[in-house]
């Protein structure tokens, strides 16, 4: 079966894939720091006890965490253009869902990272004075951090391979930038067998990266 | 008004009475040691005295500032409050030297130069100067508490707080960190020391304070605790703990 599989048109659609490659990490890339900066926010609501901010906090992660991607990519595509009467692009629409969505993993990574710094450096923080502000960017988050590193990566690598879903809503990454070569030249299981190497090789890549990361993180502990 | 004046002081865990109608003060200057057996609530009262620990009866004054009122700012209060810890809590991922400029900076608002310049100088008094630029992880557990003792100074504090500082060290470090805090003593500082190093009571403090199940049960001269303590609870815990 593979030796009717005809090679030769990947090289010409190389320009094209790349374009998606790009979009995807992109978008892998903003829904990251973007998921990270605001998961952050929502694991100190969580943490902290302020009433309903808190109950807020816990019901979106919650929500997040209990549908399936491709559906808040979905309904958040076709819902936006209701409320605002104007259609927000596939890809900007694909930012921003994921950026919320991803929110919510990012945030129980980094409940567990600002718990894993140990009571008494909170106490020291307080004892030299320092507000909560303070006392989270000095003291907690840099240690939760780095505490969480290998698994906020871990976590960005299933975000890499989930950007695909995007898919759904003909947003041009990788794998819709395949599918487009591929009908183009009518050549599809080339394309999609090219387009997985390329999740596989990004993907196994990063994988080991982390890996060696967390021994080096385990030794400085 | 003394330094710190605790008045009337409960505190419950639920149900569970940890402090029990606890009053004390410590004169400016003065040496306090609060020792008891574990679990009697000496940790629990320090840490009432700068608002680490909330209680829900009586009030602490700090130099005339109530501690449980809300009016009052707690930040602003701690900055000048110095505590050292147990397991000394020295920042991890900072140097030594920033463990000492990163409050003057960022709560003191002092500028940079001025901060490390008084850190460098208070790391030599406790005679650790050459190990500015490491990492608390590459000190010894002496050294650490050093550096923290430094840190708690570096704020300039009116009074100091040491909750069981040497508890946590091995017996060869101990004299260390007991040696620097004599020093302190002798300049005048005023300091609450929770403690079991009976030693360090008998040759620096002025007075001993003696708790326990949450009560404070002798609070008296040194001469007097070591002399005749009046408690029975008092002469138990002693006996048991000079005999050896």
């Amino acid at each position: 079966m593979f030796g009717q599989l005809d090679l030769s048109v990947i090289r010409p659609s190389l320009g094209f894939i790349w374009t998606g490659l790009l979009f995807s990490a992109n978008l892998t890339l903003i829904a990251m720091s973007g998921g990270i900066l605001l998961g952050t926010l929502l694991a100190m609501a969580r943490l902290a006890s302020l009433g309903p901010l808190t109950r807020i906090a816990s019901a979106y992660v919650n929500l997040m965490r209990s549908i399936p991607l491709v559906m808040v990519i979905l309904w958040f595509f076709l819902v936006i253009p209701l409320v605002t009467g104007k259609p927000l692009g596939a890809e900007r629409s694909a930012i921003i869902t994921f950026t919320a969505f991803e929110a919510a993993y990012y945030s129980e990574i980094m409940r567990a990272g600002i718990q894993s710094v140990s009571r008494g450096q909170v106490s020291a923080a307080q004892a030299l004075g320092m507000t909560y502000w303070q006392m989270m960017a000095l003291v907690v988050l840099p240690q939760a951090f780095r505490n969480m590193l290998p698994i906020l990566l871990t976590q960005t690598i299933i975000l890499f391979q989930d950007t695909s879903l995007v898919y759904a809503i003909g947003a041009k990454d990788l794998l819709k930038a395949a599918e487009i070569a591929g009908k183009n030249y009518n050549r599809p299981i080339e394309m999609y067998l090219f387009a997985a190497v390329i999740y596989f090789v990004l993907c196994i890549t990063l994988s080991t990266l982390v890996k060696r990361l967390q021994k080096k993180i385990a030794v400085v502990r | 008004m003394a330094m710190i004046e605790i008045q009337d002081v409960s505190k419950w865990y639920g149900e569970f009475q940890v402090l029990a109608d606890c009053s004390s003060k410590v004169e400016k200057g003065e040496v306090v040691v609060v020792c008891g057996p574990s679990g009697s609530g000496k940790s629990t009262l320090i840490k009432c005295v700068n608002g680490l620990e909330p209680f829900q009866k009586g009030e602490v004054f700090v130099n005339a500032v109530p501690v449980r009122d809300p009016k009052t700012n707690l930040n602003k209060l701690r900055a000048h409050v110095g505590m050292v810890f147990q397991h000394f809590e020295l920042f991890p991922h900072m140097t030594v030297i920033e463990n000492l400029t990163v409050g003057q900076v960022k709560v003191l608002g002092r500028k940079k130069e001025e901060a490390a310049q008084k850190a460098v100088s208070l790391l030599d008094r406790v005679g650790l100067k050459t190990f500015a630029d490491k990492h608390p992880a590459q000190l010894s557990g002496g050294q650490q508490q050093r550096v923290a003792i430094a840190r708690a100074l570096a704020m300039d504090p009116i009074c100091m707080l040491f909750d069981e500082p040497t508890s946590a060290l091995d017996p060869e470090m101990i004299g260390e960190v007991l040696a620097v805090m004599q020093d302190l003593a002798k300049e005048g500082m005023t300091m609450m020391v929770v403690t079991h190093e009976m030693g360090f009571a008998r040759n620096v403090a002025h007075r001993v304070i003696f708790m326990d199940n949450g009560r404070i049960v002798e609070d008296t001269t040194k001469q007097e605790f070591f002399g005749t303590p009046r408690s029975e609870r008092a002469q138990l815990f002693l006996s048991r703990i000079l005999s050896h």
